[in-house]
């Protein structure tokens, strides 16, 4: 690697008995990044997770942190930290004592654990009365910054997440995910989060990391995630999705089992001789019957209309199985349910997926 | 949900009985100690604290006291011990024969008491020991730990292994875990374990009978004299026994409620 990165792992493996829950892990992540894993249980990431703090003990492969091997050193050796899913703050302790625990440990002086605490108060946008807080006391979104305090109290060089956001109700967890961003860019350290929630990862992160059956799919910025997924797993796990198997014949003509092809369109990833899968999102199917010239068409049967909130999400029964579209609320199609549709999109709002449908 | 006017009688007159159940005995014990006679007969004729005055200054009564009150403190000390780490044994690591282990330590409490204590006997006897107040501890132990085990248990089942994880996380190592964490939440387990230890084994009679050979228990000597030899000490040292370890229940929360108010002050302090 030209820069390398400021965590680095080689070849992890991770077995427990007979099941191996991380298949050789190679990643670089750099000084600064907010980077998310996600994937659904079982994937392998809270193992990930708890290898990378030292909380379990690597099977093979080396985890590296600057020029230092970190896969040996125990977890209160290392100079990284968590934030638990239970978030872990103490119930005997006051807010201030959670706060100051790390430092406490490392022996500072009170005065200065105090001013530290009362900074960091500050900063998670906390009230300074609350150093005296029974953490009983606390509300959901207080504990959780409460606990972030205490970790960004112990300074560590990575800041590792598990899901802490995932007891919280909705409106919450939305406020919190543009803090957590926020405190990211503010405090310019790395955060390394976990989560099953695609929607928290688009939020947040710089790179996301798609994970499945203990190895990644695909690593890459959010947007390129959503739009140009490599594997149909990835492209389902990232929201609504619409697949469609194509051919591409001897002489490239594009041929479709679903779908109506305009003659002339071409795909530049898929070669003559070879099948995959069309991706189009959601929101770019649009009504043809109006008129509108498009690459690939298919008629259906409104079959359902669901209230997304700001969008309306409508399922069209075809010959083939549903299909979703969704569009603003400003924008809904003008079909009622039962309706016989003939729906449109373009080549350019199409990602392929080159694997056998 | 309200109850009706008759319901509620009922349930009063239910609740005035099981009271009286309990206590009626008790308090008949209470009065036989202030009774001047010798001889226990109601109603009494003549009240007098002349009992307690003998119970005070009779050298038996303090040997008694003495060998009670060692057998109690060394059987809580060690039991509170064995069951901290016990607990933590059973709920914070996994391996093999746990659960088979963690039911073969509770069967000596299904055990009759009486079975246990005859079967101690023995077995000192085959190993050549001679009873004192000593094996009694060993003997109690067999029976209470278990006890003092699962109280404990309870607690720290009901505690977050995250939290001692958070705390070797931010950098604390395995002594400043115990200190800082892992002995203050389940220190509410240790004190009623250390309670029970001390009450179930202060008043505990079949146990002592067979393992404390010369050596003399007040429930043993309560029941010696009653069968043969009965004097008003007996309701007497009864009734000392009971407030003792009344004081005692009361003590703890008197402790455990300083120990908040000391806390809660240190904590406005800082």
């Amino acid at each position: 690697m030209d820069s390398p990165g400021l965590l680095r792992l080689r070849g992890v493996v991770k077995r427990f008995g007979n099941f191996t829950a991380l298949k050789g892990i190679d990643l670089d992540i750099a000084e600064g990044e907010f980077f998310t894993i996600v994937g659904p249980s079982g994937s392998g990431k809270s193992t990930m997770i708890r290898l990378l703090v030292g909380m379990d003990e690597v099977t093979e492969g080396e985890i590296w942190l600057r020029d230092k091997r970190i896969d040996q050193t125990p977890a209160n050796l290392r100079p990284t930290c968590m934030v638990f899913q239970s978030l872990a703050l103490f119930p005997h302790m006051t807010v201030g004592q959670n706060i100051e625990f790390p430092m406490k440990i490392r022996k500072e002086a009170p005065a200065k654990r105090r001013a530290r605490a009362e900074e960091l108060l500050d900063l998670l946008r906390l009230p300074r009365r609350y150093y005296d807080k029974r953490i009983s006391q606390c509300s959901g979104g207080e504990r959780q910054r409460v606990a972030l305090a205490r970790a960004l109290a112990f300074d560590p060089e990575i800041l590792f997440f598990d899901e802490p956001l995932s007891a919280l109700d909705y409106r919450l967890r939305k406020t919190l995910e543009k803090e957590l961003k926020d405190l990211h860019t503010r405090t310019g350290k790395t955060f390394v989060y976990i989560t099953h929630s695609l929607e928290e990862a688009m939020v947040m992160s710089d790179r996301i990391a798609i994970m499945k059956d203990g190895q990644f799919e695909q690593i890459a910025v959010a947007d390129q995630i959503y739009s140009a997924p490599v594997s149909r797993f990835v492209a389902e796990f990232m929201g609504e999705v619409n697949l469609f198997p194509l051919r591409a014949g001897a002489d490239g003509r594009i041929e479709s089992p679903t779908l109506s092809v305009r003659p002339g369109v071409a795909l530049s990833d898929l070669a003559p001789g070879h099948d995959g899968l069309l991706m189009v999102r959601p929101e770019y199917l649009r009504l043809a019957d109006s008129g509108g010239s498009f690459d690939f068409t298919l008629s259906g049967v409104v079959h359902g209309e669901y209230a997304l909130g700001s969008r309306i999400q409508y399922e069209i029964k075809t010959e083939n199985g549903m299909v979703t579209v969704e569009k603003l609320r400003e924008e809904r199609l003008s079909a009622a349910e039962g309706q016989k549709v003939t729906l449109g999109f373009n080549a350019a709002n199409t990602h392929f997926i080159g694997e056998a449908a | 949900m309200s109850t009706s006017r008759s319901t509620r009688i009922v349930l009063y007159v239910y609740g005035v009985i099981v009271i009286a159940f309990l206590y009626l005995p008790l308090v008949s014990v209470g009065f036989a100690s202030v009774s001047q006679a010798r001889y226990l007969s109601f109603p009494i004729k003549r009240y007098s604290t002349k009992w307690y005055g003998e119970a005070m200054a009779s050298s038996t009564v303090s040997e008694l006291l003495t060998t009670s009150l060692s057998v109690a403190v060394l059987v809580t000390v060690i039991s509170v011990v064995v069951a901290f780490f016990g607990a933590l044994a059973f709920a914070r690591y996994h391996w093999r024969f746990r659960t088979t282990f963690q039911k073969l330590i509770l069967l000596p409490i299904f055990f009759p008491q009486t079975v246990l204590g005859l079967a101690l006997l023995m077995w000192f006897n085959s190993l050549g020991i001679i009873p004192t107040w000593k094996t009694a501890v060993v003997a109690h132990l067999v029976w209470i730990a278990p006890i003092a085990t699962l109280i404990v248990a309870i607690r720290a089942y009901s505690f977050d292994p995250a939290l001692e994880e958070a705390a070797r996380d931010m950098g604390a190592n395995t002594v400043t875990i115990l200190r800082e964490i892992t002995l203050p939440l389940l220190m509410p387990g240790l004190v009623s374990a250390g309670l029970f230890a001390f009450l179930l084994s202060w008043g505990n009679f079949p146990l002592s009978l067979f393992t404390t050979g010369a050596d003399s228990t007040l429930p043993e000597w309560l029941y010696a004299k009653m069968v043969s030899g009965y004097s008003p000490l007996v309701p007497t040292l009864g009734v000392m026994s009971v407030v003792g370890s009344f004081v005692l229940i009361l003590a703890a929360f008197a402790v455990a409620w300083l120990v908040r108010v000391n806390r809660d002050a240190r904590v406005a302090q800082d």
